[in-house]
C-alpha cells in the first residue's frame, strides 16, 4: 500500500500526516510566498466524521489442508465460476487429498448469504472467494 | 465466520481491496491476487493466470492462495481493538492562495476553483436553516463502505464551497438526509440527477425554462455541485481507485443532472404530488443511473405532423438497462401532445410504455445488468426475474421489470418539442421545509 492510500484509509492528508495541526493548512508556505504579508484567514475543514475502526481477529489458520473441505465460493462476478474452476483443477492435480465444494453465493455480488456461511462452518474448513472483478 | 479464507482479487483493485479490508477491520487481512481481469477468458488462460505469479506478491499464485489458509497469524493479525480515525483539525488557517491549493490537492474539491469556506462565510450560510450547526444530519458511505456522519456545519462548508446562497441549504441539508452520494464507487461509472418541486423553484429562482438542464441559473449550477462537493468530503467519496472505480468516469458528476419541474407548463400533477406530497410543499426526489439521451436519435422524430412522443420514447429505452429504470424528461410541448394523444395522466403513459418496451429473452440475457444483478435473483426466485430466465429465447417479454421503473417530469423552454430520456431508477423523495 502505498502513502497516499494509507492516509485515505485513515481519513488523513499528507499534510495532516505531520502530525502539526498548525501546519495542515499550509502545505506550500515554504515555497509559495505565503510570509510575503499576504492576509491569513481561517477556513472551515468539510470532511464529515469517519467511524472508528473495529479490528476484527484473524481466524486461525490450519495446519494443512490435508484432508480438509476447501469451500470455493463464487461471488457472480463474470468469470469468477471458470477461475475458481481451474483452481478446483489445480487442487486435483497437487493436492488431491484436498475436496474442494464449489458453490456460487446467492444473490448479486453485495448480498450477504448468511445460510452459506453456516454450511460453510458445519461442513467446511477453509474458504477461497472469487473475484474482487 | 471463524473459518480461514483466502480472498482472490484481480490486480486491478489492489489498493481497493486493502483499504476495503482495513475499513472493515482486518488491516492484514490475506488477499490473494490474480491478473486482470478475469472476465472475457478462456479456460486455457485462466489456467495459466492460476499456475502463474501472483502480480502483486510476486510468489506462485497458488502457494499465496495455500499460504494464506495455513501460514500461522502474527501478533498483528490476531490484534483486536478500536483504532480511531481523524480528518484532521476543524479548521485550517493560511493564505487564500494556499487554502485554495490545500483544498485541490487533498481531494476537498471538484478540481475547480472554490469560494473557500472561511468562517463567516460558513456562519452566513447557517442562517439559510433553523437547525442548530452541530446537529448530525445523517451517514453517508461511497458505495459498500462503513458510513461517515455530518453535521449541518460540514454540509454548509461544502454549500460554500460550492457557490451557494444561504437560501439553498435546506435543500442540501434535505440531501444529505438521505445519505445518497452523487458519487458511486462502482466501475459503471454512475450518473445522478434531482428533481426539486414546489414553491422554492421560484424563492430561489430555479431554471425550469429555456435551456432548464444547461448553466444557466445559479441554484441549479451550484445545488448541483454541492451534491458532488458533499459526496467526497461528508462520505469520502470520489478518491480514484479507493471510494471510486469508475473506469471511464461521467461527465455529469461535476453538477450532477438538477431538473425544476416545470410544474405550470406541465398538463400533468407534478412529481412530487405523484409522491404523495402536497402541491405547495417544497420537495426534492434523487435518481441514479447511467446518464442521458436526447429524444432526437430516436426512430419516427423526423415526422412534421402528429409526432408520437410514445414510441419515440419507447425506442430510446431499447438500449437502457431495465436494471435502472427509465425517466422521461418531457419539454412541456412533448407534455401536452402526450396528452392530446390520450395520455392525461402521467400514470396512463408509463403504462403503455410498460407495455409496449419489450425485447426478448435472448437479447435480456445477453444484457450485463441481467447477468450480474437479476441472474441471482432468478435463481432465488425472485419474479420477474425467475420467470423471465425459464421461457424460451424467442418469448416477448418486457424491457423494464415492473411499471414503476418509468418516471415523468416535465422541464424546458418550449423552444422545440424535444424529450430527454434518462436511463435512472427512482430513489427517495424528502422535503426540503423540514431543513427551513
Amino acid at each position: 500500500m502505498n502513502r497516499r492510500k494509507l492516509l485515505s484509509l485513515l481519513g488523513m492528508s499528507p499534510v495532516l500526516l505531520t502530525g502539526d495541526p498548525a501546519r495542515a493548512g499550509q502545505a506550500k508556505r515554504a515555497d509559495s510566498g505565503a510570509d510575503s504579508g499576504q492576509a491569513k484567514i481561517t477556513a472551515v475543514n468539510p470532511k464529515g466524521m469517519p467511524p472508528a475502526i473495529q479490528l476484527i481477529p484473524m481466524a486461525p489458520r490450519l495446519a494443512s489442508l490435508d484432508g480438509k473441505t476447501v469451500y470455493l465460493v463464487d461471488t457472480g462476478f463474470h468469470g469468477s465460476d471458470m477461475l475458481l474452476q481451474q483452481i478446483e483443477a489445480w487442487f486435483k492435480r497437487n493436492m488431491p487429498q484436498v475436496t474442494t465444494v464449489f458453490r456460487r453465493k446467492a444473490g448479486p455480488y453485495a448480498q450477504d448469504d448468511p445460510a452459506l456461511w453456516k454450511e460453510i462452518k458445519a461442513q467446511g474448513n477453509a474458504v477461497i472467494m472469487a473475484v474482487g472483478h | 465466520m471463524g473459518i480461514p479464507s483466502a480472498p482472490i482479487v484481480t490486480k486491478a483493485f489492489k489498493d481497493l481491496a486493502i483499504l476495503n479490508a482495513a475499513k472493515r477491520g482486518m488491516p492484514h487481512e490475506r488477499i490473494c491476487f490474480t491478473q486482470h481481469p478475469v472476465w472475457g477468458k478462456t479456460p486455457d488462460e485462466l489456467r495459466v493466470y492460476v499456475d502463474g505469479q501472483d502480480p502483486v506478491n510476486q510468489k506462485p499464485f497458488m502457494k499465496e492462495v495455500v499460504d494464506a489458509l495455513t501460514v500461522p497469524l502474527s501478533d498483528e493479525e490476531k490484534k483486536s481493538g478500536i483504532v480511531s480515525v481523524s480528518v484532521g483539525p476543524p479548521t485550517f488557517t493560511d493564505t487564500a492562495e494556499n487554502l485554495q491549493d490545500f483544498y485541490l490537492n487533498n481531494g476537498y474539491t471538484d478540481f475547480l476553483p472554490i469560494i473557500l469556506p472561511t468562517q463567516e462565510k460558513v456562519d452566513a450560510m447557517l442562517k439559510g436553516t433553523s437547525h442548530h450547526p452541530d446537529e448530525v444530519v445523517g451517514k453517508m458511505a461511497a458505495g459498500a463502505y462503513p458510513p461517515w456522519s455530518y453535521t449541518v456545519r460540514h454540509v454548509a462548508a461544502s454549500a460554500v464551497m460550492a457557490g451557494c446562497r444561504p437560501e439553498y441549504l435546506p435543500i442540501l441539508l434535505a440531501i444529505a438526509s438521505t445519505g445518497i452520494a452523487s458519487l458511486f464507487s462502482s466501475t459503471n461509472s454512475f450518473a445522478f440527477s434531482m428533481i426539486v418541486n414546489g414553491p422554492i423553484r421560484d424563492k430561489l429562482e430555479f431554471n425550469y425554462g429555456i435551456g432548464a438542464l444547461g448553466p444557466f441559473a445559479q441554484a441549479n449550477a451550484a445545488i448541483g455541485r454541492a451534491w458532488t462537493l458533499m459526496s467526497k468530503n461528508l462520505g469520502n467519496g470520489g478518491i480514484p481507485g479507493d471510494t471510486y472505480l469508475g473506469s471511464l468516469g461521467n461527465n455529469l458528476n461535476y453538477n450532477n443532472v438538477v431538473i425544476a419541474e416545470n410544474e405550470e407548463a406541465s398538463p400533468w400533477v407534478p412529481f412530487h404530488v405523484q409522491r404523495g406530497f402536497k402541491k405547495e410543499e417544497n420537495v426534492v426526489s434523487l435518481f441514479r443511473g447511467l446518464g442521458v439521451v436526447p429524444g432526437q436519435v430516436a426512430r419516427g422524430s423526423s415526422v412534421n405532423t402528429s409526432p408520437m412522443f410514445d414510441e419515440q420514447l419507447s425506442d430510446l429505452f431499447s438500449t437502457f438497462t431495465g436494471f435502472f429504470g427509465a425517466l422521461v424528461i418531457a419539454d412541456p410541448l412533448v407534455a401536452v401532445r402526450l396528452h392530446e394523444q390520450g395520455y392525461d395522466t402521467k400514470e396512463k403513459l408509463i403504462d403503455w410504455l410498460y407495455k409496449n418496451t419489450t425485447q426478448t429473452v435472448k437479447d435480456y440475457k445477453s444484457r450485463n445488468y441481467a447477468y450480474l444483478f437479476e441472474y441471482p435473483q432468478a435463481l432465488q426466485g425472485v419474479e420477474p426475474f425467475a420467470t423471465w430466465y425459464k421461457l424460451p429465447d424467442d418469448a416477448v417479454i418486457p424491457h423494464f421489470p415492473r411499471a414503476s421503473s418509468f418516471n415523468v417530469v416535465v422541464t424546458g423552454g418550449q423552444t422545440n418539442a424535444y424529450p430527454q430520456a434518462a436511463n435512472m431508477s427512482y430513489g427517495v423523495s424528502v422535503s426540503i421545509d423540514k431543513w427551513m
